[in-house]
């Protein structure tokens, strides 16, 4: 087991140092530089322009940047180019904010998409089952921005209230038990928009993670003992057929920072998906390649915590 | 997957023992019965000719210009006629009626969607051929070829750790990185799409070769003497192309869907070229003023995803020996 | 079974939960019920984030808008746009000047030039009639003693990589005697008025040779560079413009620190420190040397006469005792920085960019990165308090999003586009303004490309677009027409100018006049080429882009086939238009309130990536453009400008398209308040200034509980 793991994590180490070089010389060597100042500035001269290039070591050889780059994030001083400040408290803070987002998101996919999918499994080939599939492609379908829209639209339209941002502004007077509810109130639309996506995918999957586990034999031998059918299914059957399902806990954390930056874009949530959508406007190379990085390592964290997991839970996988 | 690979293998055999049925008549058989599946390819067998007519009617003989500004009918609503003004300068839309009304410069919309059609299906069938072009070569080099030895590590590790390092990019992070910093092109997209959307199938075309690597007729191929390269190409690639299809055709909407996203950051494909996302992002500001310039582009985003989805799982379905009730 | 009951049990309590959180949040009626700090809170939103809060350092829009609440500067614009003293209160522009002892030269009448003889003459011929304009305004007259300074200059040349590096050379020159000529006011004209006595050839005989010693060890390339920086170090004449400014007494920072002449010293000195990368400098650069006279007096010298370096001093002004080098170093400790973080540490790393501390109406409280900023009123502000006590920007992404917070009450203001205002103009619960600013739009033609080189092609290519519908239907008619360079809110810009008439028939005459003909298939031919080019502009920015696609549509219906391509703002500039490598371009420019146009239209800047990268060239232009950023008598000066305003106009360099109209919706509860000396109260309408700038009364404003009438 510990010699599992220890290999597993220096191939992994390995394997993020070619994801940082790739990210690195994909980045820099893309036609575009970090703008810094405004070119329509009419009184911005080349010599600043140079001066400000040299600062950032833009004229320096690819390596150099990267070796620069790796100093300064490992000494924690790596600095923004776009206002200089730190890198790393800069994604914390915003991690922090992405975080509720994400817990709230979770929690809708994962309540959701149990139930359905297990319905949909136990009564196959019901109305409800093909409406149920129908309902989950059809929420597959919808460009998530769109739905968004329409939703925005819906709300205020029809209850007059504010939905964008993490809280009401103008309302930091009003009793702590209003300000709780009012930040719970901003997270449930673009949870629900972000969770939409996932109980549809994660729904069809409990379907038919089911429906190959209800045909086992094992569940037709407790049928046979004339177990109660709930006893059979949410028993002995929805137990072999969560196994999978453990291990998506480890695949989750990378969807901290991919999957929102249209959701964050929309509802003005200032997280780690916007962040970096800013980096990429801005050109700010620095940030774009930190979050690229800690993306990569919570993607391989997430694979390797999995592969813990699935051997802890499933008895018949032996690490080597 | 046995029925058909044996069917398969018997055919190449030339054996007279036929079976009562094809793969191929079973397969159209369980997808027939799957109505929303049929129904979902009749709605692409619809956009496949809109979008050709799409391309041909709006660039090769102008029956449909897309150019057109109007600015007297900006935002005319769908299915409402000219202004005298504009009759007056002939500059009519065909037919004499806005079908989807007008944009902000007064462009016709219907227009406008016939040649979207073409470019995002276009987009969606060159990003997925791609992804499974690199998928197959890489999975099938991996499956196939996979003990050879490179060095110190073998041929399928290599390849499988590049699949790793691939999926260790947050892909939609990616994409647009990629796509910001490059300049806009609608190849560019394409090709990006396609080079971040490879590593599934890469992955069950190794794992479907290393099985059928396995297989009988495989090593019964392999002891007739038939070369490589047929071995692969026709006894394998065959038999492991039906989960390809299945994700290919789930990978055409999800394509589809990426590059609307793309244009709602603005990073989607330019004009000239009218795509169903930037329509919408365009119609998004006008929500208010011109609602039909924000709905028909969704909506028929929404249309065209469903269709592929519902086609790809109905394509699941009937090529998953699995579930095969009967 | 409790696992199946669960199972459904959690989602219906999630629901639950979130759902009722609804109930708690107040709706735009109630907003300020049981909240009355509502109404002194002002909520704006803003696209973007800040990147910098420090008045020298940053360059963008949001950043801007809120160092102008944080900071002040020495002067402002009113009204009218004349000048208006903040932390100065009165200021004197006067001018000092030298003329050089050229010994080599002779008087018109054969006799050697000498310092005293030279004195002597001037000092005569003062006395006629014929110099009494210049007489009238000169308070002294001396001869300054020759000496001998030594300076360190800078050169630029290649390397052996072909890279531009920069090397310093210590010169040595002896300044020989000097005529210190002190006048009241700035005259460009004092040495061409002295014509009469020191010759005609006086400037042109002077020889730097033998003044100037430069080490004998320096390169070739290095002499030559510096050969021609001569008549910069030592000018036979020199125009010395000085500015005093009075400095307010009992101006203090946020933190209660007094604001001195030290302060305005030290923000000159950040600007100029290369180490620090200000985008400023340039406006700073035509400074020789700034004094402290006194605690709250300031004497500023140019090194040459440069009208316009006065608005400069709208910069605002930085609180020396926080970012000098003690400070800076005391940070330092306090950050715990490695040796090589500390070696690089500059104003740029300083915290005080996002906790700025200014003399401003406002002063921060809190900046969460792509949420909000937030500032509070400053009560000890030296003209009396705001009206709101509270400042969010809030930054939200999305226009409509925008919209739709505003229409949710829960933002006060944000940038609605032209369609947006138009459905509000009818709404009586808000008011909106439109008002004109200092930015235009125009199309760009490459003037070095021979299909672009004659004036009447540029003229027939602006005859063909309907701008009158383009603003009516595209911009609501929340845009200007606009002929030429200047803002038309300023006194330079020429009304009784007329715009291009839009008349296709006529540009397709005055194509054919230069002999194009329309070909079969429609388009315009001329010795078997048609008429065929790129017209190009950055993404994302929709305006442009309809301009472009008006523009091709326009251009199509005479024959010109014009190709529409848009690039990255950044490609944009590297790849097309600093490399002088395009057809055509959709740009806008944001102009200033002064009126020099040196950078946009002079021919010398037209090199790669200067700004008047369409390659303008008209001598004419050049010399009136010269003089204006000379004069600064402001009645010469708006006549030079008409006159080049018209030159412009005529060439069309450019097509200049429109201004667009800056708007603004807010609220109708968003009032002006006035109270008398009894604390009555009394309502009026929000109005723009003639600028355009309705926030110059900001301080002003209040919301109030009920919708005024009127």
């Amino acid at each position: 087991m510990l010699a599992f793991i220890t290999r597993n994590v220096l191939q992994r180490i390995l394997l993020l140092v070619i994801v940082s070089i790739m990210a690195h010389s994909v980045i820099h060597l893309a036609p575009g530089e970090p703008s810094q100042v405004d070119p329509a500035n009419p009184r911005m001269k080349p010599e600043d322009i140079a001066r400000i290039r040299a600062a950032f070591h833009l004229d320096d050889p690819l390596y150099l940047q990267y070796v620069y780059w790796v100093k300064d994030l490992y000494s924690g001083e790596l600095k923004s180019f776009k206002d200089n400040q730190p890198v790393l408290p800069k994604i914390w803070g915003r991690f922090l904010n992405s975080l509720p987002l994400f817990i709230c998101a979770t929690l809708l996919v994962w309540t959701f998409a149990f139930p359905t999918g297990i319905h949909s499994a136990i009564r196959r080939g019901s109305v409800y089952d093909r409406s149920s599939t129908f309902v989950a492609y059809a929420l597959i379908s919808l460009p998530g921005f769109f739905l968004s829209y329409i939703m925005v639209l819906w709300v205020v339209e029809v209850f007059g209230v504010p939905v964008i941002g993490m809280k009401t502004f103008g309302i930091e007077g009003a009793q702590p038990v209003f300000r709780l509810m009012d930040r719970i109130w901003h997270l449930v639309i673009p949870s629900l928009m972000s969770a939409i996506l996932g109980v549809a995918v994660l729904s069809r999957y409990v379907r038919s993670q089911m429906l190959e586990v209800i045909g086992q034999d094992y569940v037709r031998t407790a049928r046979a003992k004339g177990l109660e059918e709930d006893t059979v299914i949410y028993r002995h059957a929805l137990r072999n057929g969560l196994l999978p399902f453990v291990t998506m806990f480890g695949l989750l954390l990378p969807g901290l920072i991919g999957g929102s930056v249209i959701f964050e874009q929309i509802f003005a949530w200032p997280g780690l998906g916007r962040l970096g959508y800013e980096a990429i406007l801005a050109r700010d190379f620095p940030v774009i390649l930190t979050i690229n990085f800690i993306a990569a390592v919570l993607t391989l964290a997430g694979t390797l915590l999995s592969d813990i997991l699935y051997a802890v839970v499933d008895p018949r996988i032996r690490l080597q | 997957m046995n029925n058909q690979t044996i069917d398969t293998a018997q055919e190449m055999h030339e054996e007279p023992l036929l079976p009562h049925e094809t793969p191929w008549e079973e397969f159209v058989r369980i997808f027939q019965k799957d109505r929303i599946a049929v129904a979902g390819c009749v709605i692409l067998a619809c956009l496949f000719v809109a979008a050709m007519a799409g391309k041909v009617l709006t660039e090769w003989v102008i029956v449909f210009d897309t150019e057109i500004v109007r600015l007297p009918d900006k935002f005319s609503p769908p299915l409402s006629f000219p202004s005298d003004e504009v009759v007056a300068l002939d500059i009519q839309p065909t037919f004499g009626v806005y079908v989807f009304g007008t944009d902000e410069l007064g462009r016709d919309v219907f227009a406008r969607m016939l040649q979207g059609a073409f470019v995002s299906l276009s987009i969606g069938f060159i990003a997925v051929g791609i992804s499974v072009f690199i998928g197959i070569l890489l999975g099938g080099l991996s499956g196939f070829y996979g003990k050879m030895k490179l060095g110190f590590m073998t041929v399928d590790t290599l390849i499988m750790r590049f699949t790793d390092v691939m999926l260790c990019f947050p892909t939609f992070f990616l994409i647009l990185t990629v796509v910001a910093l490059l300049p806009p092109s609608i190849y560019n997209i394409m090709i990006v799409i396609g080079l971040t959307s490879w590593m599934g199938t890469a992955r069950f075309v190794r794992a479907e070769f290393l099985s059928l690597r396995e297989q009988d007729f495989v090593i019964a191929a392999q002891a007739l003497g038939i070369p490589e390269r047929r071995i692969i190409f026709r006894h394998m690639v065959p038999n492991a192309i039906a989960p390809v299809l299945v994700s290919a055709t789930i990978g055409v909407a999800g394509a589809i869907l990426t590059e609307s996203a793309l244009s709602f950051l603005g990073f989607g494909v330019q004009p000239p070229y009218a795509t169903w996302g930037n329509i919408l992002s365009d119609g998004k500001g006008f929500i208010f003023d011109a609602p039909w310039l924000f709905f028909i582009p969704g909506f028929a985003i929404f249309v065209v995803v469903l269709a592929f989805n519902l086609v790809g799982e109905g394509l699941r379905e009937a090529l998953n020996p699995k579930l095969r009730s009967r | 079974m409790t696992i199946k009951r669960l199972l459904l049990i959690i989602p219906i309590v999630l629901t639950i939960v979130l759902l009722q959180s609804y109930f708690w949040v107040p709706t735009y009626e109630n907003q300020a019920s049981g909240n009355p700090n509502r109404l002194v809170t002002y909520i704006e939103g803003s696209i973007g984030d800040a990147k910098i809060l420090n008045p020298i350092l940053n360059a963008d829009g949001a950043s801007s808008a809120i160092v102008s609440h944080v900071f002040e500067g020495l002067l402002d614009l009113d009204e009218d746009l004349s000048l208006r003293g903040r932390l100065a209160t009165d200021w004197e522009i006067t001018e000092k000047a030298y003329l050089l002892v050229n010994l080599k030269s002779r008087f018109p009448d054969g006799v050697v030039v000498s310092g005293a003889e030279l004195l002597r003459r001037i000092q005569q011929g003062l006395t006629q009639t014929s110099f009494s304009e210049l007489g009238s305004h000169l308070t002294s007259l001396r001869l300054l003693p020759a000496h001998r300074h030594e300076t360190v200059v800078s050169v630029s040349i290649q390397d052996n990589n072909e890279k531009p590096t920069i090397e310093t050379v210590e010169v040595a020159i002896n300044v020989p005697e000097r005529v210190e000529f002190t006048l009241d006011h700035v005259d460009q004209d004092l040495f061409t008025r002295l014509t009469p006595i020191i010759g005609k050839h006086y400037v042109d005989h002077f020889s730097h040779e033998p003044y100037i010693s430069i080490p004998s060890e320096v390169s070739l390339e290095i002499q030559s560079q510096l050969k021609a920086q001569y008549p910069e170090l030592l000018p036979v004449t020199e125009h010395n413009p000085q500015i005093v400014f009075d400095l307010r007494k009992g101006v203090t920072f946020h933190d209660g620190h007094e604001f001195d002449a030290g302060d305005v010293k030290f923000t000159y000195e950040a600007i100029m420190d290369p180490k620090n990368l200000s985008p400023r400098t340039s406006d700073f650069e035509p400074i020789k040397v700034v004094e402290i006279v006194d605690s709250h007096t300031v004497k500023v010298t140019y090194k040459r006469l440069y009208s316009p370096a006065i608005n400069a001093w709208m910069m605002h002004i930085l609180p020396e005792h926080l970012l000098n080098q003690q400070a800076m170093n005391l940070e330092m400790m306090e950050r715990e920085l490695s040796t090589e973080a500390k070696k690089n540490f500059g104003m740029r790393d300083s915290e005080f960019n996002r906790h700025p501390i200014g003399a401003g109406r406002f002063q921060f409280v809190e900046w969460q990165g792509d949420e909000f900023i937030h500032l509070q009123r400053f009560d000890e502000y030296w003209e009396g308090p705001a009206q709101y006590r509270e400042y969010y920007m809030r930054i939200i992404p999305d226009l409509l999003t925008q919209e739709m917070e505003f229409l949710a009450g829960a933002v006060d203001y944000y940038g609605a586009q032209p369609h947006q205002v138009a459905r509000y103009k009818d709404n009586p619960a808000y008011q909106s303004f439109s008002s004109l600013g200092f930015g235009f739009t125009y199309i760009g033609y490459n003037n070095r490309k021979p299909l672009f080189a004659d004036a009447k092609i540029r003229q027939a290519l602006g005859m063909a677009i309907n701008i009158d519908d383009f603003l009516k239907y595209l911009l609501y008619g929340e845009g200007e027409r606009i002929t030429g360079p200047y803002p038309q809110n300023t006194e330079w810009y020429d009304h009784s100018i007329t715009p291009l008439p839009y008349d296709p028939d006529a540009a397709l005459a005055l194509f054919e006049e230069m002999g194009w003909q329309r070909n079969a298939d429609g388009w315009l031919e001329k010795e078997g080429k048609i008429f065929e080019f790129n017209l190009i502009t950055n993404s994302g920015n929709p305006i442009r882009k309809n301009v472009m696609t008006i523009a091709q549509n326009a251009w199509k219906n005479i024959g010109v086939k014009c190709n529409t391509q848009y690039f990255e703002w950044a490609i944009f500039l590297k790849d097309f238009v600093n490399t002088g490598e395009f057809d055509a371009v959709v740009l806008g420019w944001s102009m200033n309130i002064d009126p020099d146009l040196y950078q946009i239209w002079h021919s010398s800047q037209a090199g790669p990536q200067q700004l008047n990268f369409v390659g303008y060239h008209n001598p004419r232009a050049d010399d009136l453009i010269v003089r204006i950023r000379q004069e600064y008598n402001r009645a010469r000066q708006r006549e030079l400008a008409h006159q080049l305003h018209a030159l412009i106009a005529e060439d069309q360099p450019y097509t200049f398209l429109y201004s667009p109209l800056s708007t603004r919706v807010l609220d109708k509860k968003i009032v002006l308040v006035d109270s008398d000396e009894e604390g009555n109260e009394t309502y009026g309408k929000i109005y723009p200034t003639k600028t355009g700038d309705e926030l110059f009364y900001f301080h002003r404003w209040r919301k109030l509980e009920f919708t005024p009438n009127f």
